[in-house]
């Protein structure tokens, strides 16, 4: 009964100096996304912090550009635009990459190995490339189209190519294993003995997942949002290639200005971009889902 | 194969070119073979020399007829070894001449693009006309740079959408009943100028009274078709692409784009009516290492015989007068700069678009975006 | 909380679990009575877990029958089996609280939230660790995540429960308390328990009966004492206490009683059945039942005797250890109990031992 005794000796239960180390083990998901998320600030920040100067030196030193922005329509629809495709894509990635993430972790052997190729299958092709099938496939008179009017099930073929709705077929594709994997990797931690105790003590699977499977991966899917979310916002290819024609993302803005030779402006909407990026990631930790997930852990 | 764009954008552009010119490579090449080209055999001893020069180009088909058509020839001629290199681009220049470290000794660009660049600082070495032919008309020569090649932005149609019919200018191209389906029109998104001119030609403007543009009647003519255009293109491969596919009925291309595209099958069509002819042009970045060997190169290249090569080899047309007598009668029929065309086609007036561009691309993509 | 009344009654039928051909459970048959304390017991690999997780309803039996309460469960996936399991690595919810974790089977079962609260209460205070209801896995001991397991395990009431190496991770100490509460909380509940160990010890300690499996069967089922006393194989001898095991060839049978010869003596043993003369027999008997038999030490009981030469002898405190060796080789451990009244043997020594008849049997 020693154990017993010990317990009611401690201090109450609560807060206490416990609570420091625990949150690092639970912040180890986080720790398997950083690389990537280090090297895009190794490789991103040097040369936007010299932009980020460029921002404010031309002509001399002024905050002019950065002024403008507020009454700029042209910004504010783009800023907003890329927000909006940005959200979508993290949406649609999620939905679709959650239960392949499952599939993967719950799989053995050669089905878990084609699974994994097929996910990671996207990385070995370019961007473009990618994005081309699609144009192959959502075209007016492509695969999707044509099968569908030759099914009867339409009488003329749908604008499905350069439409929003293309770009965010195209970019959740693209996209997909950032948040697969980050997800995969959480669920892989989770301890199988948990789902198990979870059913022997009654819970139905449905259940088993909504109450432990789920919210133990919720840093898992923290970590995928974000990527997915801060690489949409920086997407430019995709969108121009099978986007609508006013779909311009803030990206394509910036390019756009280089070629014109606003380099300051351009500098100026790369400073905005890295910006809402970095506010985003450090907003991610205060959102309740996200946050519960570290503060399960932290107390 | 050509416009110029910015670092950033370019990667995907070359790789896009690549993957039409896939397709359309194997059609190219039996015109670059063709028969009987006309050869030089000697030049004058002030373009002879040593070393190399280091040419920007804009890759793909452009590059490979000037390869044969000048590139070559100017090799075994002047001792001077050519080296191109694909991606020309004046956002390049400006970071090459800003930081010192200048690596072409001359690009193709635009008389825009090069006095654009030149109106914010000293970027380009000027012209040494002495070495010039006397072919080349003066309307094609200015102080930093020197014209080098005809094109024109052109109505471009899919023949079998129309039950017959021949769009024959920019009233039809924006008339969605008469000549029903989607367009594709030349946006501002990968620095480009959007096409002010075609859209007060369709709403009516005389093409010698199109100069200064009235904004205000583009846009308004702009809406007219704003809701038919489903792609606003920034590269040549696109609306070739667009028409190859069937996603639109009529766009605007550039000319040289469409011989492949016509070689491939695609039943596609040219209408030059009202189309806008465009210079490419010779620029010498300021503080390139060969600048000597690249003013030789400038001169050689737009003499009357590596000016007919290259129209020869790709559909653009000569800045040299005398050039016309080495291109056959049926050559002629497809060149911006033949006379039956060229009388059709509307001057492209960079001048204009040099002192105008910083308030008309903002207005143009606000209109875009509203 | 009030026991839930009798346990349920769980009987296997020739259950059997192959993966990939090779038999993790080989047939075990097996009737666990209502309100028992049975402990399977065997080294890793025989099958005692496959087994528990069979009845918890986690893996699926190649062949055989699960009946709980005189009804087949086969067909019914774990989360309507209403059996309570605790795992060795406790397999609490590291996102939930103690509260949470005790209170999760009552919410699945619909259970309103002030009678979580009253019950998930009660069940901490069964275990002796009221006040943590909100604490986080984490910050607790292994033998309060024990205990809290144990808490979530019962907290429903099941009739059953299952325990699988449920005292593995936790120091000696820890786990001789926590053996004496889990006695009681059997005792209190009067529900069943199967209890999965490697630990003979522990089974003995704990255990109403004790199935000892080896390679996928049951060798034995039965008291511990039964076992102790009774082996009915030399692996069960073997793995339950320390054995001496003495090679003979039987000479004779005198009613249950059978003669046998041994490295010289001729030895007398208890067996279940029947050798025939000339049988090459193993005789058993633990270290702790032989004595010195020279001096003043006599018995009345019917005794076997042999003599032996010390070959080495161990102080262990609360006893004395020696290894001895008969005339012909066959080597013996003995164990005396440590007094200031006893001689001490030393190495080289010559002596002869003694021990009950009763005390040997053939297996």
């Amino acid at each position: 009964m020693s154990e017993a005794i010990d317990a009611r000796v401690l201090p109450a239960p609560g807060r206490g100096a416990l609570a420091l180390p625990f949150s690092w083990a639970r912040t180890v998901p986080y720790l398997l996304a950083a690389p990537l998320l280090v090297y895009m600030v190794v490789f991103y920040a040097l040369p936007v912090v010299t932009m980020l100067l460029r921002s404010v030196t031309e002509p001399d030193w002024t905050l002019a550009h950065y002024a403008a922005l507020a009454d700029d329509t042209v910004f504010l629809k783009v800023f907003w635009n890329t927000l909006y495709t940005a959200v979508i894509v993290t949406l649609g990635a999620l939905l679709l990459g959650y239960p392949v993430a499952l599939a993967l972790v719950r799989t053995r052997g050669w089905t878990a190995a084609i699974i994994l190729i097929v996910i990671l299958l996207p990385f070995w092709t370019s961007v473009l490339v990618r994005s081309y099938a699609w144009m192959v496939l959502l075209g007016r008179h492509g695969l999707i189209n044509e099968a569908l009017v030759a099914a009867g099930l339409l009488d003329r073929p749908l604008r499905l190519l350069n439409t929003p709705l293309a770009t965010y077929i195209a970019m959740t594709h693209i996209l997909l294993p950032y948040m697969i994997l980050p997800i995969a990797n959480a669920l892989r931690q989770i301890d199988p003995s948990l789902a198990k105790a979870a059913s022997g003590l009654g819970a139905t699977p449905w259940r088993t997942f909504r109450q432990v499977i789920l919210p133990l991966s919720i840093p898992g899917v923290a970590a995928g949002v974000l990527l997915v979310f801060v690489l949409s916002l920086g997407f430019y290819i995709t969108p121009a290639m099978v986007g609508g024609p006013r779909e311009i993302t803030l990206s394509m803005l910036i390019a756009q200005q280089v070629d014109q030779l606003n380099w300051a402006y351009a500098s100026c909407l790369s400073a905005v971009l890295l910006a809402i990026a970095l506010v985003i990631i450090g907003g991610a930790w205060r959102l309740p889902g996200i946050g519960n997930a570290f503060r399960m852990s932290g107390r | 194969m050509r416009k110029h764009r910015s670092p950033t954008t370019l990667g995907r552009r070359a790789a896009f070119g690549l993957v039409t010119a896939g397709l359309a490579a194997p059609f190219i090449r039996p015109s670059l073979a063709q028969q009987a080209w006309p050869e030089q055999t000697s030049i004058p001893d002030a373009l002879k020399g040593s070393g190399e020069v280091r040419i920007a180009t804009y890759g793909g088909t452009m590059q490979e007829a000037q390869q044969k058509a000048y590139f070559e020839p100017f090799e075994k001629l002047s001792g001077i070894k050519v080296r191109p290199f694909p991606g020309a681009d004046p956002t390049k220049v400006k970071a090459m001449v800003d930081t010192g470290n200048v690596e072409w000794d001359m690009a193709q660009l635009s008389r825009g693009s090069i006095m654009n660049l030149q109106k914010t600082g000293d970027y380009f070495e000027k012209i040494d006309y002495s070495l010039i032919d006397d072919g080349v008309s003066p309307e094609f020569r200015f102080e930093y740079g020197l014209e080098m090649l005809l094109w024109a932005q052109v109505l471009a149609y899919r023949t079998d959408a129309f039950k017959g019919a021949t769009p024959k200018g920019w009233a039809d191209f924006w008339d969605t009943k008469k000549f029903p389906g989607d367009r594709a029109m030349f946006g501002t998104s990968g620095g480009g100028w959007p096409e002010m001119e075609i859209a007060l030609m369709a709403a009516g403007v005389p093409a010698d009274k199109l100069y200064p543009l009235d904004i205000d009647k583009a846009l308004a003519s702009y809406d007219k078709i704003k809701k038919d255009v489903v792609k606003w293109w920034d590269t040549g491969a696109v609306p070739i692409q667009l028409l190859t596919d069937r996603e639109v009925t009529m766009t605007t291309v550039w000319n040289g784009r469409m011989a492949a595209l016509q070689a491939a099958g695609v039943p596609a069509a040219i209408s030059w009516n009202q189309g806008l002819l465009k210079r490419d042009a010779w620029g010498i970045p300021k503080g390139c290492k060969n600048k000597v060997n690249a003013q030789k190169f400038v001169a050689y290249s737009t003499m009357a015989i590596p000016q007919a090569r290259v129209a020869l080899g790709i559909p653009y047309g000569s800045v040299n007068s005398k050039s016309n007598e080495y291109i056959p009668a049926a050559r002629q029929e497809v060149l911006p700069s033949a006379p039956a065309i060229k009388s059709q086609l509307v001057n492209y007036n960079y001048d204009w678009w040099i002192a105008n561009r910083e308030t008309v691309i903002p207005r143009f993509n606000k209109w875009l975006l509203s | 909380m009030k026991p839930a009344g009798r346990g349920a009654s769980v009987t296997l039928t020739r259950l059997e679990k192959r993966f990939d051909r090779v038999a993790a459970v080989a047939g075990v048959s097996l009737d666990i009575h209502s309100g028992e304390f049975l402990t399977l017991l065997g080294p890793s690999g025989s099958g005692k877990t496959t087994t528990l997780m069979m009845i918890a309803g986690f893996e699926m039996p190649t062949a055989g029958d699960i009946a709980i309460d005189g009804a087949s469960v086969i067909a019914m996936p774990p989360y309507r089996r209403n059996i309570g399991m605790v795992f060795q690595n406790y397999a609490l919810f590291p996102h939930l609280t103690v509260a949470e974790n005790i209170g999760f089977p009552l919410k699945q079962r619909g259970v309103t939230k002030a009678e979580r609260t009253r019950l998930v209460g009660q069940a901490l205070e069964l275990v002796h660790l009221p006040g943590y209801d909100e604490r986080y896995p984490r910050q607790l001991s292994g033998g309060q995540q024990q205990r809290v397991a144990l808490a979530r395990a019962i907290v429903f009431q099941p009739r059953l429960l299952l325990m699988d190496e449920p005292l593995g991770a936790l120091d000696k100490q820890l786990r001789e308390n926590l053996q004496l509460e889990m006695r009681r909380l059997h005792a209190d509940l009067g529900i069943t328990f199967i209890y999965v160990t490697h630990d003979q010890e522990e089974a003995l300690t704990m255990s109403d009966r004790i199935a000892v499996m080896n390679e996928g069967l049951v060798a034995q089922v039965g008291r511990p004492e039964d076992l102790y006393d009774r082996p009915s194989s030399r692996f069960v001898a073997g793995f339950i206490g320390e054995s001496n095991f003495l090679p003979a060839i039987v000479r004779g049978l005198e009613d249950n009683v059978v003669v046998a010869e041994c490295d010289g003596a001729i030895l007398r043993a208890i067996s279940p059945n029947k050798p025939a003369c000339g049988d090459k027999v193993m005789l058993t008997t633990r270290p702790e039942r032989l004595r010195f038999a020279d001096g003043a030490w006599t018995s009345d009981a019917p005794q076997n005797r042999i003599s032996v030469t010390v070959t080495e002898a161990v102080f262990a405190g609360e006893r004395c250890r020696y290894m001895l060796q008969a005339a012909e080789g066959t080597a013996m451990v003995l164990k005396e109990p440590s007094s200031a009244a006893i001689r001490r043997r030393a190495v080289g020594e010559r002596a002869e031992i003694a021990w009950s008849i009763a005390d040997t049997i053939l297996v």
